[in-house]
């Protein structure tokens, strides 16, 4: 049997046979790097510009998976062939994948050198393999409705907002789950203080729950919500093309990181090539480019953003010390407990 | 027809449907349910071991969600198809009696539109008209009618209207084709006789287009039992079904050796329903044509 | 039909039954008003009033080559998936019900099985036996799936139509002399045309709007629309997955078109 990816290659080897005449094995011998990554505006720019300077400089083919879920392929397949080489995933998913030896559990400045250059919290022992971006989880509200700007994670249960507050189906979304131990963080003695933060959370009814940031987005530019739990990115993107006066706060008690990271697959036939990608990733130029087409905040300490992105990302060290990162390995081990617990509270 | 009658020549015409269905169903779903039985992925992880845990996670319930999610599936489901029906047989049977060729492509196309708009753009359609700000609870405000929303999504009732809206076409298809068939003399002949409309209706047309109703339902109940994307957008928190549970373990618990067990669970549960049913349509109308 | 209806002066019962059906349509069709408006209003999310009326998002879907390729590999398959599962469909239904197969009952029910399973189940169920077999994501691979989940329409709205008609026709055409396929060109097929029409239009759109099936089953650069519509509404919820949805239907709707032609929902056979 012939995958269709081998098809689509022997093929282009015979084109080339037949228009060449003899660099048809220089074809078979080409490298591919397969890749997961984001749709969307990320997706168009990754696929418009930077793969294809990266495939011109390395000389190989990057084959990017944009279909989710990545991590449930990537279970099924072979280790010793795995689907992917790179995994682009949050950290908590990465936290899954590394229990499973799915993906490795250490990348050092050996093995990708620009490592050197990150901030901290990219490496810290609260992620598996490298952040490349995250984005600042904080509130999100409209300006329109007679509200503050919120100073605190407690401004949204102000009772003026019931009804009128979002957040997400915990079970499903890792800012639902990151705000979940950010309840018991601010109600309770930390992070970790579930019984806290299940107490918070039952406070916060009736709140209006979605399962993905991009339908947070809507419902607050049609005012179907008046505050809500979301990142930076998710409302700075629509800055201009957007008249709607939804704006972003960062809360006192600090805002919760949401990186997007890399890693590779212990089974992978070209990590050298899997590395050198997420080096090129990390390059300050490559990371302006991403950062200002999606707000993300790069991880990479060297790169300069432009004034208008400079003022709002995460840009300068101190900036930098208000991101929490939460412990997904703690939180991942007691995740079917806390999926039933949330969804009894939640429901009716 | 007795049952002890030999299989025809025609009993061939199976081996194609079969087939597929031995290759891509049987053959996937058994690896499937193995994995059910697994810790882990005994493929990729040397690990995994035999054990019947998943299932006695659903049976047990400690979290006490599982068999509420297998219910309100079912009761979603039935809901569902009942509406479907009241709402399909209507516009089916004024399709499978309508004259104008014309009349009759305009109405086939208004019904199957719906199917088309893809399954996420259309909840997002319905999102708009049910939300707080949406398009009903707006206008009956600016009316004066109303002073707070009415709760019409974020609940069960919204996540039938939707998935009612989707499966409506599958059964008006299903029936007009049935209702077509009936010779429509019956009914005339009825009325003739001295019978209303309406009973003529319930007396002769109804009971002729049962095994459309039945196969209708049996599509329509099937379809809703296994959706996911619609509840889980227009449910909010008060709808878990079992489909979105499953969803869940896949997609972001990582864990499809109970996805698995989940998935096993309410096919069985399904099929019993269905053989039943069938059952029903074998003794209401099977034999009839073949007497 | 031969029988022709009578005009008759104004009539309440009538008028009833019209305004029922009128309604009904207008209950299917709010949605898509609210898909029209969504993909002409410029503002990129749902609004209510909308603001204005412009054609960026019909511009940004037809000029985007990732929507295209996506578009028509999801017409392409859905044909091919439309073409097996209406013969592998009909033939099982008929013989379902004129096969004297024992076990009718169980069997029928094992045939409607993959509605019945979670579709996201299904995909990872062939995606794990592709990559176990070493099959890998062909494209026959996802024809192979949309028609699994197709077929079951096709026998169960043949099946509706064959419980309905009278046997005795097919009989009297064999007595008659006529070869028992004469009897199945002549006197069958023309028989179940409507169920199979609409067992067809369901497995066309079936194939045409799959999305949990295929989402295991694509390969990168061979995604169907509504895989790519998803992972693009993740990330950017604006009007240009309404002006998909409004393209596609006008697309299938003219393919339910050509199939009514071709056969017909509306059996115009006299008997």
């Amino acid at each position: 049997m012939i995958s269709r990816r081998k098809a689509l290659r022997a093929g282009a080897g015979f084109a080339a046979l037949a228009t060449v005449g003899a660099p048809s094995i220089l074809h078979a011998q080409t490298k591919t790097l397969k890749i997961t990554t984001w749709g969307g505006k990320w997706g168009e720019v990754m696929k418009a510009t930077v793969l294809p300077a990266f495939e011109k400089e390395f000389k190989c083919t990057v084959s990017a998976d944009q279909a989710f879920p990545f991590l449930p392929k990537l279970q099924v397949s072979p280790k010793n062939e795995p689907i992917y080489d790179v995994l682009h995933a949050n950290s908590n998913e990465q936290w899954n994948a590394v229990v499973e030896g799915l993906v490795m559990d250490k990348i050092t400045a050996k093995e990708v050198p620009n490592i050197a250059d990150v901030y901290p919290y990219a490496v810290s022992d609260k992620i598996v393999g490298v952040t490349i971006f995250t984005s600042a989880i904080g509130l999100g509200y409209r300006t329109d409705k007679g509200l503050t700007k919120p100073t605190s994670w407690k401004d949204l249960a102000d009772p003026k907002l019931a009804g009128a507050r979002g957040g997400y189906l915990i079970p499903v979304n890792s800012l639902g789950q990151a705000h979940l131990m950010m309840l018991g963080k601010v109600y309770g003695k930390g992070l970790t203080d579930l019984d806290a933060a299940y107490k918070a959370l039952e406070a916060l009814k009736p709140i209006k729950l979605v399962d993905f940031t991009g339908q947070m987005e809507k419902m607050l530019l049609s005012a179907e919500v008046s505050m809500g739990v979301i990142h930076d990115s998710g409302v700075y993107r629509y800055e201009g093309a957007n008249m709607q006066p939804v704006d972003f706060a960062s809360p006192s008690e600090g805002v919760l990181a949401l990186e997007q990271v890399l890693n590779v697959t212990p089974g992978s036939k070209v990590k050298e090539l899997a590395f050198a990608y997420i080096d090129y990733m990390l390059r300050p130029d490559v990371q302006k480019q991403l950062a200002e087409a999606v707000w993300y905040s790069p991880a990479n300490k060297k790169v300069k953003l432009d004034a208008k992105y400079d003022a709002k990302l995460l840009t300068t060290p101190e900036k930098v010390a208000t991101l929490i990162q939460p412990d997904w390995k703690w939180y991942n081990a007691r995740r079917e407990d806390i999926d039933a617990r949330v969804t009894k509270i939640l429901k009716g | 027809m007795t049952n002890t009658a030999r299989p025809s020549p025609i009993a061939w015409l199976i081996a194609p449907a079969g087939l597929l269905f031995v290759l891509f169903f049987v053959m996937p779903f058994a690896v499937m349910t193995a994995m059910s039985f697994y810790s882990g992925n005994p493929v990729t992880n040397p690990n995994a071991f035999l054990t019947t845990r998943h299932y006695e996670r659903f049976i047990l319930d400690t979290a006490g969600i599982f068999h509420e999610a297998l219910w309100s599936t079912l009761r979603i489901g039935l809901v569902t198809t009942i509406v479907s029906l009241l709402i399909g047989y209507p516009l089916a049977h004024w399709m499978a009696r309508m004259q104008s060729r014309l009349g009759h492509a305009l109405v086939l196309m208004a019904v199957i539109a719906p199917m088309l708009t893809g399954i996420v753009v259309r909840t997002f359609a319905w999102m708009t008209i049910l939300q707080d700000k949406g398009v009903i609870n707006t206008t009956l405000i600016q009316w004066g009618l109303i002073e707070k929303p009415l709760p019409l999504m974020y609940n069960e009732f919204g996540t039938i209207v939707a998935l009612v809206h989707i499966y409506v076409p599958f059964m008006v298809l299903t029936l007009t084709g049935v209702i077509g068939r009936i010779d429509e003399r019956l009914e005339q002949a009825a009325r003739s006789l001295g019978a209303g409309r309406l009973r003529a209706f319930v007396e002769v047309t109804l009971p002729l287009s049962l095994p459309g109703i039945l196969a209708g339902s049996l599509l329509v109940f099937a379809l809703s039992i296994s959706a996911y994307v619609t509840p889980s957008l227009m449910g909010g928190t008060n709808v878990l079904t079992l489909p979105m549970l499953i969803a869940q373990q896949v997609g972001t618990s990582f864990n499809p050796n109970f996805a698995g067990a989940l998935g096993v669970i309410l096919l069985l549960v399904s099929l019993a329903i269905v053989v039943a049913y069938n059952r029903i349509l074998a003794r209401l109308s099977g034999e009839q044509g073949m007497a | 039909m031969s029988v022709a209806r009578n005009r008759r002066p104004f009539d309440a019962g009538r008028a009833a039954y019209l305004a029922l059906n009128a309604l009904l349509l207008a209950f299917l069709l709010l949605p898509i008003v609210i898909v029209l408006v969504f993909a002409l209003n410029p503002t990129p999310y749902i609004s209510f009033p909308p603001v204005g009326v412009s054609l960026r998002w019909f511009e940004k879907f037809f000029t985007s080559a990732e929507f295209m390729n996506a578009l028509w590999l999801s017409l392409w398959v859905a044909t091919v998936v439309l073409v097996l599962s209406i013969v592998i469909g009909a033939a099982c239904a008929l013989a379902l019900a004129r096969g004297n197969l024992p076990g009718r009952a169980v069997l029928t029910a094992f045939f409607m099985s993959p509605l019945m399973v979670p579709a996201i189940l299904t995909g990872l169920a062939l995606f794990q036996a592709y990559l176990l077999s070493g099959i890998g994501r062909p494209v026959w691979g996802l024809i192979a799936a949309h028609t699994l989940v197709a077929v079951p329409y096709v026998i169960r709205t043949t099946l509706a139509v064959l419980h309905n008609f009278d046997r005795r026709i097919e009989e009297a055409a064999a007595v008659l002399g006529a070869s028992p396929t004469r009897v199945f060109f002549e006197v069958t097929l023309p028989l179940i045309r409507p169920g199979v029409f609409a067992g067809g239009v369901f497995a066309f759109i079936v194939s045409f709007d799959q999305f949990p099936v295929s989402l295991f089953l694509v390969v990168p650069k061979g995604e169907t629309l509504p895989v790519v519509l998803f992972n693009y509404m993740k990330f950017d919820l604006d009007g240009a997955i309404a002006a998909a949805s409004m393209v596609s239907i006008l697309l299938a709707l003219s393919v339910v078109l050509v199939l009514e032609r071709l056969i017909g929902l509306k059996a115009y056979v006299k008997l």
